[in-house]
């Protein structure tokens, strides 16, 4: 029973922590098709903005994180504009760039001197509580609570505001959001921001439970991937439940098989998906498309 | 002449005076020591900074005599990766390969770091006939066992610091016996990283404790490279009332350990056999003194402060002031021993010639940093003790009050151990 309990917590906790990581991902290729191959290191690099404004700047920890998302929201701003605009609609290309800035990114930090364990944040509140005999900190109390009402946020945003609703007609048809007077272009910028900010906001959530490594921003990226692969690339609510199927498939995996056996469980879960449902658990879009 | 061009032209002599001893000191050939390091992580940086504070000191003292000829030293540093999640072996066989092929290093000191690179260098290194000092990682026993079993072939290659037999079984086991004597305690729990040594290790620790009387909760729980949630190991360990958790990790993210030992209030005592995040002076501000108790084993003293020889605070000040910082951690006074040591070798052999130099370093017997230096003759493994002077000595500390106190071994310990074995404060 007590494991049973375990299991329910930490798989919960696990799932919103990787729907956290992955929503950004999920947004910006949903949105305007552009695979944001650079979302892992957006991620770690507002790490080190709000450790850079809270330890060197000493500036407020809420305003310093209020500061970073919007200096993120730039970030993913003027990449669309300087970079990837230049080869939006060409697949491959898409990759290449955004996989590239995201290296440069992360190795630039790298070579900057930004590496060790030092870099930490504080979690936004001390202290643990014990639910039915299980322990948790509270900052992975607050963690759930967010991830969960970002869900929420979403769906009201994505469905009740103009630039939601431009979002979503550019996600089913480009085209005929281009003829509805929705300009593409600056509906892609809006949706890197977007991306990119949740992208910042994921950060500031997850990282006061750990560190801020480089190495950690590849490992978002897998995640993200992963996730939205299996859930359907282009598919928020897909994002979602995927994120749900593959954390309680790790935290299950950890308890009845071995910890060692739990990165697998990701790798793995695109593997079958591509296999079986290559259009993921809610790929609609991708497969109408296949079937044309 | 004016006056302000009688001041430009004494300005100028003093100039040339100034620069000319340093070119005459060393109008020889610098012997270039290639050093194939992680270089963002700390076993790699610690090192890089031990050998350049050795090749300094050696340098300003007038350098190597080599068959009566005075030579500095010139370190070459590349980034082998080799202790990135997914273990790069091949680009760390490249480094060795270009620090040997194109910048030409007549000696190769530190690395690669992770055993699996380590072990896969072996064979360049024999090819090419380098002698190659490992001063920090390849904790494996596999290393110093192959060396003894193919001696002709890898008879280059030698290791400074400790192995994981011995640092499990000859200093980690008794004091953990001893602080369980203390404390009363007999149950552990084993979390390491998917990599050999921490594998070998992970084994070696479950095999005698469970010998000693223990009782081993499962099986070693391993770790990918890379992790970042342990949650459900450390329930486990609550769950089973264990009452040590042995940390064999060397990765960043074991810091994340730590923290989630304290936010779950697991009422173990963490033990680090090599546990990257705890090793660091700054772990104390990282985690708000989440840590505080974890004991935490650098390998070898001189990584933390101690007084196990005349030489071991000389250099913990030293790197200090050269660095700005205390060692932080494992592979420190190591690599700046194994520049000593070569040293020696290269004068007591009166070449380069790495047949000459292997059978000088064969012989080292100094008393160094971390105690009475010398290498086995068969396999080449540094001859460890628990006594500095019969042997190279380790240290193990703990984290008392935001300082890192060396408890074990006795004879060069600081202070006792102090935790009362409840789990975080």
């Amino acid at each position: 029973m007590d494991i049973l309990i375990e299991i329910l917590i930490y798989g919960s906790i696990r799932s919103i922590t990787l729907v956290l990581m992955a929503l950004g991902f999920a947004l910006v290729y949903g949105t305007s098709r552009v695979p944001n191959f650079a979302h892992g290191a957006l991620y770690i690099i507002n790490g080190f903005i709000v450790w850079s404004f809270l330890r060197l700047l000493g500036l407020d920890y809420f305003f310093s994180i209020l500061l970073a998302i919007i200096v993120i929201g730039v970030i993913g701003a003027l990449i669309y504009q300087i970079i990837l605009i230049r080869v939006r609609g060409i697949a491959i290309s898409e990759i290449i760039a955004s996989y590239a800035i995201g290296l440069a990114i992360l190795e630039g930090l790298r070579w900057g001197g930004f590496k060790g364990m030092t870099y930490t944040l504080p979690t936004f509140i001390q202290g643990s509580i014990f639910i039915v005999g299980v322990p948790v900190d509270l900052h992975r109390i607050v963690v759930l609570i967010c991830g969960a009402a970002l869900i929420g946020f979403l769906w009201l945003f994505t469905h009740y505001t103009r630039i939601g609703l431009a979002l979503r007609g550019m996600a089913q048809d480009e085209r005929a959001a281009l003829m509805l007077g929705i300009d593409s272009d600056r509906m892609a910028v809006v949706a890197m921001v977007f991306g990119s900010m949740l992208a910042g906001l994921a950060a500031v959530l997850l990282l006061p439970l750990g560190n801020i490594v480089v190495e950690s921003g590849y490992n978002v990226l897998i995640l993200a991937i992963a996730v939205c692969i299996v859930g359907g690339l282009g598919s928020w609510m897909g994002a979602v439940l995927a994120a749900f199927l593959i954390g309680f498939a790790q935290i299950l995996t950890e308890v009845y098989l071995g910890t060692h056996f739990k990165t697998v469980v990701a790798l793995l879960a695109i593997i079958i998906t591509l296999i079986l449902r290559p259009s993921g658990l809610f790929g609609r879009q991708k497969e109408l498309e296949e079937r044309v | 002449m004016g006056k302000r061009n009688i001041k430009m032209v004494l300005v100028f002599l003093m100039a040339i005076f100034l620069i000319l001893p340093g070119q005459t000191a060393f109008a020889e050939k610098s012997i270039i020591i290639g050093a194939p390091l992680s270089t963002a992580f700390l076993y790699g940086w610690d090192a890089e900074r031990g050998i350049k504070l050795a090749v300094e000191e050696i340098n300003a003292a007038g350098g190597v005599n080599v068959g009566g000829k005075k030579r500095p030293f010139k370190v070459e540093v590349i980034d082998t990766r080799d202790l990135e999640p997914g273990v790069p072996v091949s680009e760390a066989l490249l480094a060795v390969e270009e620090l040997i092929l194109e910048k030409n290093a007549d000696f190769i000191l530190g690395g690669p770091i992770r055993s699996e690179a380590g072990l896969a260098a072996m064979d360049l290194l024999s090819k090419y006939k380098k002698i190659s000092i490992l001063t920090t990682g390849v904790l494996t026993p596999a290393y110093h066992a192959r060396v003894a079993k193919d001696y002709d072939k890898y008879k280059y290659l030698f290791r400074i610091t400790g192995e994981a037999k011995w640092i499990a079984g000859g200093e980690q086991i008794p004091a953990l016996i001893e602080i369980g004597k203390k404390f009363n305690l007999n149950s552990v729990y084993i979390m390491i990283q998917d990599v050999a040594w921490a594998r070998a290790f992970g084994g070696i620790f479950a095999k005698i404790l469970a010998k000693k009387g223990w009782t081993v909760i499962g099986k070693p729980e391993i770790y990918p490279t890379g992790s970042t949630d342990f949650s459900m190991g450390l329930l486990k360990a609550r769950r089973e009332k264990a009452q040590v958790v042995i940390i064999a990790m060397d990765m960043p993210e074991s810091s994340i350990l730590l923290k989630q030992w304290y936010d779950m209030k697991v009422p173990a005592l963490p033990f680090g056999s090599i546990i990257a995040a705890a090793e660091q002076p700054g772990f104390w501000k990282a985690t708000e003194g989440k840590g505080e108790y974890t004991l935490a084993n650098v390998i070898n003293a001189g990584n933390a402060p101690s007084n196990a020889t005349d030489w071991t605070m000389k250099f913990y000040n030293a790197y200090t002031k050269m660095w700005g910082i205390e060692p932080e951690g494992y592979g420190t006074s190591s690599s700046y021993m194994g520049v000593y040591v070569l040293k020696d070798a290269i004068e007591s052999a009166w070449t380069l010639d790495s047949d000459s130099v292997a059978a000088a370093l064969e012989k080292t017997d100094t008393m160094g940093v971390y105690g009475r230096i010398k290498f086995d003759p068969k396999s080449h493994q540094v001859m460890p003790s628990l006594d500095p002077n019969t042997g190279a000595v380790g240290s193990i500390f703990q984290w008392q009050a935001g300082k890192r106190v060396v408890v074990f071994p006795k004879s060069i310990a600081m202070d006792e151990i102090i935790r009362l074995l409840t789990g975080p404060k």
